[in-house]
Order: C-alpha cells, then structure tokens, then sequence
C-alpha cells in the first residue's frame, strides 16, 4: 500500500478522490461553454478549468 | 495663536466672527479658510497638545449589535483629532456614490462629485497628495481604483506654526464644549469645560461643529435634549444613517500575472464594481484589496485548486517558479445600507466626567451587505476567470452564511452619517451647504454629513468637503 501511495503521484490521488462529486454534476450537459463561469467549492473557475 | 485654555484665551480679548468646534482635519481645514477670507475664527479644542488617557476617557461609549471596537480606541481626543492615528488612506468618493439608487433605500446625496471637485487641488496640498487618477476599467462590470497610501498628514503637525502665527485663528486647547444653547432659530451660545471645570459660554455669530463622526450626534442630540429641540429643530434624522466600512478577507486568488494590474508599493492593488454591476446585481459598492500572500500560503491555495481544477492549478505551480508573487488575499470593505435604525444614542445610565451623557451606538450589519459581500466576490471572480487573469476561491464563512469572524479586521475606523446632508427633513440634518435645517447660524463638518458612506476611505471626501464649507462660509459671514 505504501509503496503504491509513492509510486502514485499525489496529483492523480487527488484528482481522482476530489473530482468525484464534481463531475457527476457536469456530466450529461449538452455542448457546454468551455468559457461559462462555475464555482466549485467556492472557486470561480470557467468550465475548461474543470477538464 | 494657540492658547493651552479658555482663561488665556479669554485674556487675550480676541472677537471671533466664527466658532468651531474641533481641530482635526474637518476643524482645521474649515479654520484656514475663514482665515483665508479675514474672517477672525475661534477653534475650541476639548484635548490638549498631546494624548491623554484623561483626556480620552471622554470618549468612552457602548456599542449594541454587531461587535465594533472600543469607542475611546477608535478616534483621538487631542489637537488634530484621530490625524493623529490615520492611516493615510486616501481616495474621494466615486460619483456614482452620489447618485440615488433604486435597489438601495435612502441613497444619494444632495449634491454630486462635481460640486467638491473644484476642491481637491487643495485637498492635494493639504494631504500632501500626488495627482488623483481616473479608474482603468478591467471590464464593463470591475474597474482598477486608485488608492493612495499618503504619508498620513498629522494636522496638528503640520499646521501647528501657521496656526501659532496665524492673526486670524485662536485654537484653544483643553476646552470642551458640552452643549450648544438655541432657540430653535439661531445657536445662541457655547457652554464650555475647561482645565477641568465649568469654564461659561461663549457667543458668537457662527458655530461650526467639527468633533468626529461619532460626537458631533452626541453633541448636537445632547444640546437638543437640554433645549427642548432648540438647536436642531428638525430632529427626526439626528444621530441615525450611521455607516462604517465593514472590512473582512473574503477569499483568495491565483493571478496568471501579477503584473497585469498596476500594485503599489508593496503589491496591493484595488477593485470595485462599475454602476451598472451594482444595477445588475441590486448591490452596494465595495472595494477588493489583494494582498500578496506569503509563499507558504501560495502552497496551501494551490493544493487546494488542484481538489477541483488539477490543470489549472498544475499550471499555476509552473507560474510559481518563474514568478513567486502570484497569489493574493483578497481584503473585502464595503459600503453599508443607510438605515436609519443604525444610530448613536445617549446613555441613559452613564455620563463624562463633566456630566455628558455617553455614546450607545446601535450598529448592525444589514443582509444587503452580506449580499453586496459574495455577489461581489462572484463577480470579480467571475471578472479575472473570464479575462485570464486568475482565479478566485471566496471564504467558507462567506458560502455557507456563517457569523462574521471575530478575529479579523470590522471595519475601517471610519465613523459616517448621523447628521446626513439632504433636503428631506425625515431623512436629514443638515442642508446641501452642511446648515443645520432650520437654524440659521450652526454648521457642520466631517463625515457625519455623508448620505452614504461609499466605499473609500472618508478623510479626503471630509477635506474636500470642508474646503468646500469654508469657502461658503467665508462669503456667508464677509456678507
Ligand atoms: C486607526 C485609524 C485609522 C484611520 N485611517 C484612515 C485612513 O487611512 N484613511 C481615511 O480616510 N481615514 C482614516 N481614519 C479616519 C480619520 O481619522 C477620520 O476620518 C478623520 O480624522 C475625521 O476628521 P474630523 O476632523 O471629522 O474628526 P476628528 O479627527 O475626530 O477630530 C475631532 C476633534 O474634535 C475634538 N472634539 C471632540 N469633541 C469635542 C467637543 N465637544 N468640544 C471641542 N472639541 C471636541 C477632538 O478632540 C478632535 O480633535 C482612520 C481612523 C482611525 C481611528
């Protein structure tokens, strides 16, 4: 376990944990701006931030 | 001349046309231009040439609602008033703080930006500024504002000499003027404290009260209650619309550049919304201040982009190593709704020593501003997001509706309204010339004046204004 956490970069375990609720959210919708405004978490990000 | 009490200055057999009440900047400005005019001017000063805690004791009060600082911290009671602790902070109010707003209940002002315009060259010259500089739009809904941090003039520094010799001004130090006498028409007299003991009164033609944006209600509510309504006839806004700059961080942000904006000297610059976002979003204005954030603190906000955004805030780290000034607090103060239930009362229980009833100010935050707070963040992050210029992440406490903190800034120190300006006796106190409504010689300085307290620092609208009520006066009395 250990050895997979060092050999995973922190980046990725991240990603993968925190993107989880986030993404069902943005899933699904239809051709969205890549510039319209969201706020995640209470970041103001524009959608392409998200990809 | 400058007199260290009212027996000396009585000896002196000196006839003043004028009396004001106060030597801090709204006092001292108004003194050097009836002087100006040749108009002989008496300045009682309750303080002496340097603080006091006895001195200071004067000042203390309460304050119901909100929490707010101590009322014997929040200003000085000595020549040159609370210049002798400001900050130096200085810009004038934005025209559109002026102007009435729909969404906004008993906004704007009587008179607009182009009335104490032709005052700020000498605004300049006595805060020792350099030139003023129009807003550079960031887009149609933010603008970069100018803020300068001025070496914070000290009035009584400056102008001590030029008071000294001055032929035409008396400043009269440790004598407190406890109550005006009126008869609803005219004031009538000044009664006075000094060194310590009832010193009598004194009559003049004119009166102008200049002590502080807290005690000039306490002084006028308190010479009506002896007056029976003899001093401000119309009474009905006395001591009400009282506005501070609530000031709290709102958030951060990762800027792509730091250099996209001008900063000053140590990397802080200034945005507020144009009219039309204020429109748009039914909002007060208010100011962002970004404020360099220390490395660590770089780390910590970047750890917390890549939760949500990992490429953008991969990207970031990169921009850290070539340029480690990239992110910043964001200080948030804003304009507060004039309500007339924010107000200074007097104390019904404890008195000065010199038996003036004390301050108990009411001061709430309204939901209005809670709204102005995150619709403003949204939209400056909304602003730098949409122009590339970075990103920003808004508080916890602010999204989720939590209490204010207690452990960050309040507010700015700054102490507006409760003898506004207008033209509706309900709503005001004092004329568009600063009169008192209704009386024929008592005036007012500084910002107790202020409709609405926009979102700037008020000294050098407080400046301007006096210049503005000097010059007026100075005509007014040569007449
Ligand atoms: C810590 C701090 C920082 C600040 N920083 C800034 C800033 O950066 N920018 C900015 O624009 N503003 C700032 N301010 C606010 C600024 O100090 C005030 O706006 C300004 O001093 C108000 O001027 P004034 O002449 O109206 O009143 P004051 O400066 O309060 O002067 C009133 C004078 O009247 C005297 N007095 C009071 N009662 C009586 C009486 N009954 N009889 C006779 N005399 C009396 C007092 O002793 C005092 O000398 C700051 C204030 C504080 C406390």
């Amino acid at each position: 376990m250990t050895i997979l956490i060092k050999t995973v970069s922190r980046r990725a375990i991240v990603r993968a944990l925190a993107m989880l609720p986030a993404l069902p959210l943005l899933r699904g919708l239809p051709d969205s701006d890549p510039d319209e405004i969201v706020e995640v978490d209470g970041w103001i990000l524009k959608r392409s931030d998200l990809a | 001349m400058i007199f260290d009490g009212y027996e000396a200055f009585r000896a002196a057999d000196f006839a003043p046309k004028a009396c004001i009440l106060g030597s801090g900047p709204a006092g001292t400005t108004i003194a050097r231009k009836l002087s100006a005019a040749g108009i002989p001017v008496v300045v009682l000063e309750a303080g002496s040439r340097e603080f006091s805690n006895d001195s200071q004791d004067f000042y203390r009060g309460i304050t119901v609602g909100d929490p707010y600082f101590g009322l014997d911290v929040a200003r000085l009671r000595f020549m040159g008033g609370s210049s002798n602790h400001w900050a130096g902070w200085c810009r004038v109010l934005d025209g559109l703080d002026f102007a009435p707003k729909a969404w906004v209940p008993d906004s704007g002002w009587p008179i607009g930006r182009a009335d104490i315009e032709p005052f700020l060259p000498d605004v300049r010259d006595i805060l020792d500024l350099p030139a003023f500089r129009p807003d550079v739009p960031v887009s149609d809904e933010m603008r970069w504002v100018q803020l300068i941090k001025s070496p914070a003039v000290r009035f009584a520094d400056k102008f001590a000499d030029e008071l000294d010799r001055s032929r035409n001004i008396a400043v009269v130090l440790d004598t407190y003027v406890t109550e005006l006498a009126g008869d609803g028409k005219r004031v009538t007299g000044a009664r006075l404290w000094s060194n310590g003991r009832d010193a009598g009164s004194l009559a003049v033609d004119y009166f102008i009260v200049c002590t502080g944006g807290l005690e000039n209600s306490r002084l006028l509510l308190w010479s009506n209650e002896r007056t029976n309504g003899g001093v401000v006839p119309n009474a009905a806004a006395l001591g009400r619309y009282w506005m501070e700059h609530p000031t709290f961080e709102g958030g951060n942000a990762i800027l792509a550049d730091y250099g996209a904006f001008e900063v000053d000297a140590v990397n802080e610059a200034f945005f507020s919304p144009t009219l039309s976002a204020m429109e748009r979003l039914r909002i007060l204005n208010f100011g962002i201040r970004l404020v360099e954030t220390p490395y660590p603190g770089v780390k910590r906000i970047i750890a917390d982009l890549a939760c949500v955004a990992p490429d953008m805030a991969e990207w970031t780290s990169s921009q850290l190593s070539q340029n480690l000034r990239c992110a910043a607090q964001l200080h948030v103060a804003w304009e507060q709704a004039p309500l007339a239930s924010n107000r200074i009362e007097l104390s019904r229980t404890d008195v000065d020593h010199a038996g003036v009833p004390r301050i108990e100010l009411h001061w709430r935050k309204s939901e209005l501003e809670r709204r102005t707070l995150l619709e403003g963040l949204r939209l400056f992050g909304a602003t730098l997001a949409r122009k590339n210029l970075g990103r920003v992440r808004i508080a916890d406490w602010i999204l989720s509706g939590a209490d204010y903190p207690t452990n960050q800034e309040t507010a700015g120190n700054h102490h507006m309204g409760g003898t506004r300006m207008g033209t509706d006796v309900t709503t005001s106190v004092v004329d568009a010339d600063c009169k008192v409504h209704g009386m024929d010689n008592l005036y007012v300085g500084g910002s107790s004046v202020f409709c609405t307290s926009g979102q700037a620092n008020p000294t050098t609208t407080i400046t301007a204004l006096a210049c503005r009520l000097g010059e007026h006066l100075g005509k007014v009395i040569a007449n």
